[in-house]
């Protein structure tokens, strides 16, 4: 569980005039300021980028999506309630390491606007009613802590209950280190929520967002019955910068990219993000029975 | 004595736990398994790609009951522990253990895993065939198995690569054990971008299995006799056989509905 990997592996492929990646560190500078694309360095109106899904017109990188935007990209207008679930704080350590854990959790929450990694929705997406689960990287990684693995879990819990479909979208960097065997534990509670669905006879379907490693990837953001991952995402179990210097091997190109997953069988689609909704829609359909 | 000196002590102290469960004499898997149970037949491979040897897994008795056996082995020597990767396995390791705990659910046979493993192989290979699948499926697996399931952390449980053996029924775990949501190095490059504040890491994130206990992950620590299960490995084992066919016996006394349910409810709750 490698919790800069996505971060180290950017540095490593992209090119020397890469700006500050997008999301909502950028806020500040919104709506008038302008925004860099992390991959071809064009600068877009942010009002214009956050209108293409944070997707360069010019190069099609696909930029990083804070949690509530994701919600607003996904859910058909008018049919969004965000879910607060109130799910509190947990510091299992007291754990401090110069600043309070519990301070950087209050400082993300007040970065990103929401309670905890996750972002929690009841929805309809083309028409078809969902429990939408997004992650935001920008809070601490969208590292899984207890309170994360409470929300996702709860939120399985509430789409079996009112038979809704499972839509997640997963990015981060794995476990929350600051909270120790207790991060680790969320892998299985996770499942848990999981299983819950399964049983239930109602369709999930995960997107794999950039970058997506560790525990997240190795418990709920795979077990979907659907796994749609969007271009150029970096998904793994362990980063690349950690197996680089545990086995001294050479990274094949393109290693742990979603087109890279997509060949070795490991995702069902590589889909562009201007196309998610409508394809996420399609498949409910489907997987309600066509009607 | 000043401040610096107590934050020292205390680090190193959290980090000589960490090396007394890295301890090379410590008892591996494959002599638990020797001298636990009997007529223990060794089955290889995952069906799809290969047979890793940081898994090793087949029935045995345990008092008259057909058991199926699952362990991470980490070796004993230079050439064994080579052989087995030191306990790191690739997903194919994760995809035997599967397909035996499948099989179990089949004939009706308890399972019990023995975790030793620092984290699940970080590798290209591993990335390649699927590690965070092979886990993510073993996490589910563990979790709706229809037979009862014992895990026991004999040395070492580290991260995903650990809890996808240990979701079970019954975790039990030896004192001077640690179970970890990643090994104090990996936790030190992250938490403080620096490998070797290992000990400072150690203290901070308590990677003893009593900190796993405190948090019902763990259910039961097997005593050691003292100064370690390195000293005396024949009476730790007989510790791990005795707590092994306590749990099992009441396991097996229970209809596996109410396991499953007990099971689903208590990785619910999971870690607060
Ligand atoms: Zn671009």
């Amino acid at each position: 569980m490698d919790i800069d990997a996505g971060g180290v592996t950017a540095r490593r492929q992209a090119p020397p005039r890469r700006v500050q990646a997008p999301g909502p560190r950028l806020r500040p500078v919104a709506p008038t300021g302008t925004v860099a694309c992390p991959a071809c360095g064009r600068r877009f109106v942010f009002e214009r980028y956050k209108a293409d899904l944070n997707v360069c017109t010019a190069c099609g990188h696909h930029g990083r999506v804070p949690a509530v935007q994701r919600i607003a990209q996904l859910a058909d207008s008018h049919s969004t309630e965000p879910l607060e679930l109130h799910v509190g704080d947990r510091d299992p350590l007291h754990f401090d390491d110069g600043v309070p854990y519990v301070q950087r959790v209050a400082r993300a929450r007040e970065q990103t606007g929401i309670e905890e990694a996750f972002a929690i929705a009841r929805a309809e997406i083309a028409g078809t009613p969902v429990m939408l689960a997004c992650m935001d990287f920008a809070f601490l990684g969208g590292s899984l802590g207890s309170a994360a693995g409470e929300m996702f879990a709860r939120a399985c819990e509430l789409a079996v209950g009112e038979r809704r479909a499972l839509v997640a979208v997963c990015t981060s960097g794995g476990a929350r280190m600051q909270e120790g065997i207790a991060s680790l534990a969320q892998m299985a509670r996770c499942s848990v929520g999981v299983a819950s669905v399964a049983e239930a006879s109602l369709p999930y379907i995960s997107v794999l967002g950039d970058p997506c490693f560790g525990g997240v990837t190795a418990s709920f953001a795979v077990q979907a019955d659907v796994i749609l991952a969007e271009p150029g995402a970096r998904i793994g179990f362990a980063g690349g910068r950690v197996i680089e210097q545990a086995t001294h091997d050479r990274l094949p190109d393109g290693f742990q990219t979603a087109e890279f997953l997509l060949a070795h069988g490991m995702v069902d689609t590589v889909i562009d993000r201007r196309q998610l909704r409508a394809t996420i829609g399609a498949l409910l359909r489907l997987y309600s029975g066509g009607s | 004595m000043s401040t610096t000196t107590e934050t020292t002590e205390r680090e190193q102290a959290a980090f000589a736990r960490v090396e007394l469960a890295r301890h090379p004499e410590r008892p591996r898997a494959h002599q638990v398994i020797d001298g636990v149970f009997s007529d223990w037949h060794e089955l290889r491979g995952d069906r799809r790609f290969g047979d890793d040897r940081a898994v090793i897994a087949g029935p045995a008795l345990l008092h008259g009951r057909t058991v199926m056996v699952i362990g991470q082995e980490k070796g004993t020597d230079p050439m064994t522990r080579a052989v087995h990767n030191f306990g790191m396995p690739h997903p194919e390791g994760y995809r035997k253990a599967r397909r035996l705990m499948r099989q179990a659910e089949k004939f009706g046979m308890p399972v019990v895993c023995l975790i030793d493993t620092p984290a699940a192989y970080a590798g290209v290979g591993a990335e390649e065939r699927g590690q965070a699948w092979a886990i993510a499926d073993s996490l589910l697996c563990m979790l709706t198995l229809r037979t009862p399931t014992v895990s026991v952390v004999l040395s070492e449980g580290g991260s995903g690569g650990a809890l996808a053996l240990a979701v079970a029924d019954r975790v039990l775990a030896l004192e001077n054990a640690v179970y970890t949501v990643a090994p104090p190095e990996t936790c030190a490059a992250i938490l403080y971008r620096d490998a070797g504040q290992r000990a400072r890491a150690a203290a901070a994130l308590r990677p003893g299995v009593d900190t796993a206990y405190g948090i019902g992950l763990v259910d039961e620590l097997i005593p050691e006799p003292e100064p370690g299960a390195h000293a005396h490995p024949g009476v730790a084992i007989a510790a791990i056989g005795g707590a092994i066919s306590r749990h099992l016996d009441e396991l097996c006394a229970t209809p596996v509905d109410e396991l499953v349910r007990r099971r689903a409810a208590r990785y619910r709750a999971a870690g607060g």
